[in-house]
């Protein structure tokens, strides 16, 4: 397949593999963030960090759109979804993330009528379709869904489509990453760029890294062997004492970004004061919310929500492995009390999430070491 | 819905971040849609306005229904 089998050669893969091991200095143990959760998949799905030397550990960021909503949001989608009339549209992975009162999936199996969707367009049409009912999108999704939720929205007003609103949950990448940075229990040597957050945004916005923290940003792609070229990459400025960022995903990312998409987002959406991730807690400008411009789209203003803040459940570390600071398997609960079957805390309901990614290829190979 | 379904085994393509490859077969320049294949032959409906004009045959790299750039010459 063009685009995919040519970042899958294994003999390319041998000779990145390699090419690392001859930058590391032995006796120094590096730590690189991916920050997005479709890298933390890849990585797991491919082995790749199999192929790294020992002393280069993958710390798993905070990328992953589904685990960092909170269960306080999830009650309030379910609110809006028990109205009378209402059909809840969200993403497949959403409708399983456990909020104080159940799930999206378990509110449906109750009769509120939550339907998955695609994409917001297909939630637009089942508004047109049923245009006596009021139909909500649940918006999840860094810089790279924000756009599409917002064209989405833009079209609902051209065509006068009446009983269609979004509850917005879009987050922007930046501010948990500063919040990483400041947090004094991690220390990192580099970050792999989210790859589809940086087609809309640009290389720009990770600036920040390099110039205020000193740490090497590389742009990545999602295939094994972009995940290896950019690590490579961060070897290689560690090696020569520079930090910069570096864009390895080229045949997809401008530096500027897609500035019609930046365009579109900044009509449509407006920063939230501040925001609530999982496990991060409250984060400032870190989230967006329908501008007053779109405030007859907005579902939070439409209906009565509750907005109550909900704590985690207490055996459940999504937080410490979403900042990095433990693996997957070494929160208590991991494969025991929370599977991808029954999760307790976000990351184990995505694929993206890095204990569903580990639950579903990493740890066969772990119990073969313990073995 | 006609596009590729989330797929828990395989990961959900909309909710990782995860944008895909899709060729335009079929433009829709009134209402900024194009029809969309991938290369197992499924189709979607794409919004266009980000990525400009399309015509059948363009390479689009495709995230949540809409084209976030273009892809190739």
């Amino acid at each position: 397949m063009k685009y995919v089998d040519e970042f899958r050669d294994p003999e390319l893969g041998r000779a990145l593999s390699g090419e690392i091991l001859s930058l590391v200095e032995p006796g120094r143990h590096y730590k690189v963030m991916e920050v997005c959760g479709g890298h933390t998949h890849s990585i797991y799905k491919y082995g790749v960090d199999d192929l790294l030397p020992d002393n280069v550990e993958l710390v798993h960021g905070p990328g992953c759109p589904v685990c960092v909503i909170p269960m306080g949001r999830v009650d309030d989608g379910i609110s809006i979804a028990e109205n009378d009339g209402v059909i809840f549209t969200c993403f497949g992975d959403m409708m399983r993330v456990p909020g104080s009162r159940g799930s999206l999936l378990e509110a449906k199996a109750s009769g509120a009528d939550v339907r998955m969707v695609y994409s917001p367009l297909d939630a637009l049409r089942i508004a047109k379709s049923n245009p006596d009912r009021p139909v909500v999108f649940f918006a999840i999704g860094f810089e790279t869904t924000a756009p599409s939720t917002a064209l989405t929205l833009k079209r609902a007003r051209a065509e006068g489509v009446e009983n269609f609103s979004c509850m917005c949950n879009h987050v922007t990448i930046v501010p948990p990453l500063r919040a990483l940075l400041e947090s004094p229990d991690l220390r990192l040597d580099g970050f792999i760029g989210p790859g589809h957050v940086a087609t809309v945004v640009g290389a720009r916005p990770f600036e920040f890294i390099p110039a205020d923290y000193g740490k090497p940003v590389v742009i990545s792609g999602f295939e094994p062997l972009d995940l290896l070229q950019s690590v490579q990459m961060i070897m290689r400025q560690l090696a020569g004492g520079r930090c910069e960022v570096e864009n390895q995903y080229t045949r997809v990312v401008p530096y500027e970004g897609n500035l019609r998409a930046l365009e579109v987002m900044s009509e449509v959406f407006e920063l939230r004061p501040h925001f609530e991730w999982r496990g991060l807690g409250f984060i400032s400008h870190s989230a967006l919310r329908l501008s007053d411009a779109y405030a007859e789209l907005d579902a939070e203003r439409r209906f009565d929500v509750p907005g109550v803040r909900v704590a985690d459940p207490k055996a459940c570390q999504c937080g410490e492995v979403l900042k990095g600071v433990i693996k997957p398997w070494e929160c208590k609960v991991f494969g025991t009390a929370c599977t991808p079957e029954r999760p307790i805390g976000t990351c184990m309901v995505s694929p993206e999430g890095a204990c569903a990614a580990f639950y579903n290829y990493g740890r066969y190979a772990r119990e073969r070491e313990v073995v | 819905m006609n596009g590729p379904a989330c797929d828990h085994g395989d990961g959900c393509i909309t909710c990782g971040d995860t944008a895909i490859p899709l060729t335009v077969r079929k433009v829709d320049v009134e209402r900024g849609l194009a029809l969309c294949v991938d290369d197992g032959g499924q189709s979607e409906s794409v919004q266009t306005e980000l990525v400009g004009s399309v015509t059948p045959g363009d390479s689009l790299l495709v995230h949540a229904g809409t084209a976030l750039q273009r892809l190739g010459p």
